[in-house]
């Protein structure tokens, strides 16, 4: 089992979500959440139900860093939740993997539709959650297209250079 | 039953996620206001620690600056020292007290205690959220109390909302839950501030009303009708001021007196004798 590598992974992307990107503001536009990279890999030979679990705690932990109880937490759990539907409706069927999720095992192209549309669905959870309202709708709906475009830009660079 | 648990053993892994997403609203839900919770915050110790590491690195950088503003705040505040005697020490009138009458004829003056500042370090804040916050190196080990006011040196900041042991969150104006009584400094009139989440500058003075003479540059400073805040310290200054047809209050835009973007130590306000206050407002 090659979980010291996906726990590995945890660490550093806490690290660098909350030590450098969580620093930047960027007037408020622009939050990419980078960590959930360690949730698109997870390996899909987990129980469903484990999944949801270790998201939970993960989302757990990145509230308390951000004083937002429960909104990361009901984010990831969302996300954890849509992966293997997403893997089976975008890709193919889910029964044929084995082991880790990335372009190796889901094709480049494969891999790059299913890490887009669960970041949108994740940084769209997330601010809608955190405003609580459609008072801003116009600000919320800017903060979601840069945040996803600022993370997705990083996670599919993350997954190029280590797959090359 | 046989067909429940069938039901239910299908459907598991919905059961969990509809389960654990419960959790995570009740969870949003129970501090959607504001923080209630001290360890799931970045009052806990561990969060607190990281964020003070953090910004003992960038306060390094600016060090510069934050010494030009203490020198500044020194030369302001020794400009209020009364002036020291300039008499040599023999020529002064020889020391006659007076002793007080034991019952006075008129009323004791009202009990004012002068309050205490307690410095802190300002170690992690954010800006652009609706609901900002400020996180310093004070906690209950240092009697920080939830419900003290926090200032400093421009301004008003905040109230203190949860307290750990060595860190706590304050409050700020920037957060559209804030409230602050506060009063014009030239004919007392008295406003609500509140942030509408947009701009980390301005908040906006409410329930004015219109027979108030309001004038851009009007000074506002607090009103002392809580027990957070002494009278008197700076919130802001009128930016604009407009009156709708038929409103019959104004809308007044007010510039806040302290520089939330700049913000790297305030003050806690720590008046004696109150602490049984806190909590009941």
């Amino acid at each position: 089992m090659a979980w010291n590598k996906h726990l590995i992974r945890l660490i550093a992307l806490l690290l660098i979500q909350v030590l450098i990107l969580n620093q930047l503001q960027f007037f408020g536009l622009c939050h990419p959440y980078v960590f959930i990279l360690f949730l698109l890999m997870m390996p899909i030979s987990l129980p469903r139900s484990i999944d949801l679990i270790i998201a939970a705690l993960v989302g757990l932990v990145m509230d308390l860093f951000c004083n937002s109880l429960g909104v990361h937490m009901a984010a990831c759990i969302l996300i954890a939740f849509l992966r293997r539907p997403m893997i089976t409706n975008l890709v193919m069927d889910e029964t044929r993997l084995r082991g880790d999720i990335n372009s190796v095992a889901l094709g480049r192209i494969g891999f790059f539709k299913y890490a887009t549309v669960l970041i949108f669905v994740y940084h769209t959870a997330v601010v809608l959650l955190c405003a609580w309202s459609f008072a801003h709708i116009g600000f919320n709906l800017l903060q979601i297209l840069l945040s996803s475009l600022v993370s997705g830009l990083i996670i599919i660079g993350y997954d190029i250079l280590q797959s090359k | 039953m046989n067909n429940l648990l069938r039901f239910i053993g299908k459907h598991s892994n919905f059961l969990v996620f509809i389960i654990l997403e419960v959790v995570a609203f009740l969870l949003i839900g129970t501090c959607n206001d504001y923080p209630h919770s001290k360890f799931l915050s970045t009052s806990n110790a561990i969060a607190g620690w990281q964020y003070e590491q953090i910004t003992n690195i960038r306060n390094f950088f600016a060090l510069r600056s934050i010494n030009n503003d203490l020198a500044a705040e020194n030369a302001r505040l020794r400009s209020l020292l009364l002036p020291e005697p300039q008499l040599p020490l023999d020529t002064l009138p020889p020391y006659s007290p007076t002793p007080l009458p034991l019952y006075s004829s008129t009323p004791l003056p009202p009990y004012s205690p002068t309050p205490q500042y307690l410095s802190a370090k300002v170690v992690q804040l954010t800006l652009f959220e609706q609901r900002n916050y400020l996180t310093i190196n004070r906690g209950e080990a240092d009697s920080v109390y939830v419900g003290q006011g926090v200032r400093n040196n421009q301004g008003v900041v905040g109230i203190v909302s949860v307290v750990n042991k060595h860190y706590s969150i304050v409050l700020p104006l920037i957060h559209t839950e804030s409230n602050l009584s506060c009063r014009f400094l030239k004919n007392d009139y008295i406003g609500t501030l509140t942030w509408d989440g947009k701009n980390p500058d301005y908040a906006y003075l409410e329930d004015v009303a219109t027979h108030i003479p309001v004038l851009v540059g009007d000074t506002l400073v607090t009103s002392g009708l809580t027990s957070s805040f002494e009278e008197g310290i700076p919130v802001g200054v009128v930016d604009n001021a407009t009156l709708e047809e038929g409103d019959s209050y104004y809308t007044i835009r007010v510039k806040l007196a302290t520089n939330f973007r700049k913000i790297k130590y305030v003050e806690v306000i720590q008046t004696p004798n109150n602490e049984l206050n806190y909590g009941v407002e």
